[in-house]
């Protein structure tokens, strides 16, 4: 959270937050930031949040608006910044919570939640945070580790062509068909008995076709993630899922 | 926007024809001012798109628009000449198809980005983006952002994309409930979009086509005012793919109406051959 420290000749004078609306300043008592002096305008500039970053804009000020020294007419706020309106300085700085971004999230606390079921985008670095936090969480993450490990079916009983199958496809079918990656031999073996489909975070979602699987001896209602050691049975044959490196 | 219920047919990598009818509908629903959402068939190539834009003023749907426009063109394109250079890294383990359908939305991803910064407002607009394409026996599934994709299979509604939301990672990750995240003031925060960033990272993801599989692409507009079992059942009870998107987005509306809201339906059903399906299908067509 940014904050902007008010000082006349090194006192502070007051302190205001900048939260996700804007902090306007000038000698007008409507203002965020109310600076009563004859060298600031009734409306002399303001302060607001635009994409995770801290803006200013002069609002065309009879003396001007001046960060570091250099007058500005719409510029980029860093913590540390020296603002001048009129003889008043104005430093930016900002408090030991989380920066803020257009949607900040830091850990344990929430995104402010956008207006009337708008749809909007988590900020870039808010974004990133997250993602991360969440992977660091125990599960295989986005970011890609070191070595991808290969999901891969073990034949524990049933007439297989093979009796392992390191799955590389987006789409790994059970069956007969030309389709099926592990093929099922016999006069009555279904076409297609079950797929697999690999998504992000190389997870694999185990579907039924022609027939239903069961997981580790139940059988499956919807698509459902195999997780390592799980056993599928269908169609007469079982298989292991595991991941191998 | 209206479509009325034609007829594509998928040829199999085994000579068995798939016949695929469709239907789709989108509308304003009963609060919004505009309709944001955008949607694209392109049978000819069994190519499904539909997507929701956001930013203010008409800004959402030029994105939306923009999105389907570019990965149906693109598509388009490979189809007249398949060594068309691709966008993007090749997905491995990912059929030709898949691979160009992520390339084509990389490229919506592309024109989006360029667009919002000659666009006024505040330089930003994005969409949501669902797609499917019927190769064979194999579908292959994009998706960025929350609309989804749902198959019914067996009477069963089974949503086939993850929502590229905060509230969905958090589920994914046992951080919260399907429940919290349905009635979460966040549920509408995203994590990817077409059009925000440089460069998107679009989530594949293949299926087996099984006769009698119907395919169902939607905006938020649809599953925030239905429940999956409400939306199951009128795929199941619909007579063909027309009438049950009509009846989805007229039950939305119903039930609020509160985004603008747009669904595709796909049918796949078996080809019928033989003298007496022939005679089955000249009555029906003539009737």
């Amino acid at each position: 959270m940014s904050k902007l420290v008010l000082k006349f000749e090194n006192s502070v004078l007051k302190e205001v937050p900048v939260g996700t609306s804007e902090v306007s300043i000038g000698r007008s008592p409507e203002n965020g930031l109310v600076i009563d002096n004859p060298a600031v305008s009734h409306y002399h500039a303001r302060v607001f949040q635009e994409e995770g970053r801290l803006m200013l804009e002069d609002f065309g000020s009879l003396n001007g608006t001046f960060v570091n020294g250099q007058r500005v007419k719409m510029v980029t706020l860093k913590p540390g910044d020296s603002v001048m309106v009129g003889k008043h300085t104005i430093v930016v700085t900002e408090s030991r919570e989380a920066s803020s971004g257009l949607i900040t999230w830091n850990g344990n606390a929430r995104p402010a939640a956008p207006k009337i079921n708008e749809t909007v985008m988590l900020d870039t670095k808010a974004r990133r945070d997250f993602l991360q936090q969440v992977a660091a969480g125990g599960e295989s993450s986005q970011i890609a580790p070191a070595r991808v490990k290969v999901a891969t079916l073990v034949v524990r009983s049933g007439k297989t062509d093979r009796k392992e199958y390191a799955l590389t496809d987006k789409l790994t079918v059970v069956g007969k068909s030309a389709m099926a990656t592990v093929k099922l031999k016999g006069w009555f073996a279904p076409k297609a008995a079950a797929q697999l489909s690999r998504r992000e975070g190389n997870e694999y979602y185990l579907g039924a076709a022609d027939k239903i699987p069961s997981v580790n001896g139940t059988p499956i209602s919807h698509p459902t993630k195999l997780e390592p050691g799980d056993v599928i049975a269908v169609a007469g044959i079982e298989l292991e899922f595991v991941y191998r490196d | 926007m209206m479509f009325s219920g034609a007829r594509a047919k998928a040829d199999s990598e085994r000579r068995m024809a798939m016949e695929i009818e469709f239907g789709a509908r989108s509308d304003v629903g009963c609060v919004r001012e505009n309709n944001e959402d955008s949607y694209r068939v392109a049978a000819e190539m069994n190519l499904f798109v539909l997507s929701d834009g956001m930013g203010g003023l008409a800004s959402g749907e030029i994105a939306s628009r923009l999105s389907v426009d570019t990965v149906v063109k693109h598509c388009g394109e490979a189809a007249a000449n398949p060594s068309l250079r691709m966008m993007g890294a090749r997905i491995a383990g990912a059929s030709e198809a898949s691979n160009r359908l992520a390339s084509a939305i990389r490229l919506a991803n592309e024109a989006v980005y360029g667009a919002a910064k000659q666009n006024g407002n505040d330089g930003r607009m994005g969409a949501t983006l669902a797609a499917v394409r019927f190769e064979g026996e194999r579908m292959t599934v994009a998706h960025v952002g929350d609309s989804r994709v749902y198959r019914l299979r067996g009477g069963n509604l089974e949503q086939l994309t993850r929502d590229h939301s905060f509230v969905a990672e958090q589920v994914h990750h046992g951080r919260m409930t399907a429940e919290e995240a349905s009635t979460s003031a966040l549920q509408s925060v995203l994590l990817r979009a077409i059009g925000i960033e440089a460069e998107v990272d679009v989530d594949v993801s293949e299926e087996l086509l099984v006769e009698g599989d119907t395919v169902l692409l939607c905006s938020d507009g649809l599953t925030r005012e239905l429940s999956d079992e409400q939306i199951g059942g009128v795929l199941e009870e619909c007579e063909d793919a027309q009438q049950a998107a009509d009846s989805l987005v007229e039950l939305a509306k119903q039930a609020g109406g509160g985004d603008n809201v747009t669904v595709i339906v796909v049918r796949c059903s078996p080809k019928p051959t033989g003298t007496l399906a022939r005679i089955g299908k000249w009555f029906r067509d003539s009737a």
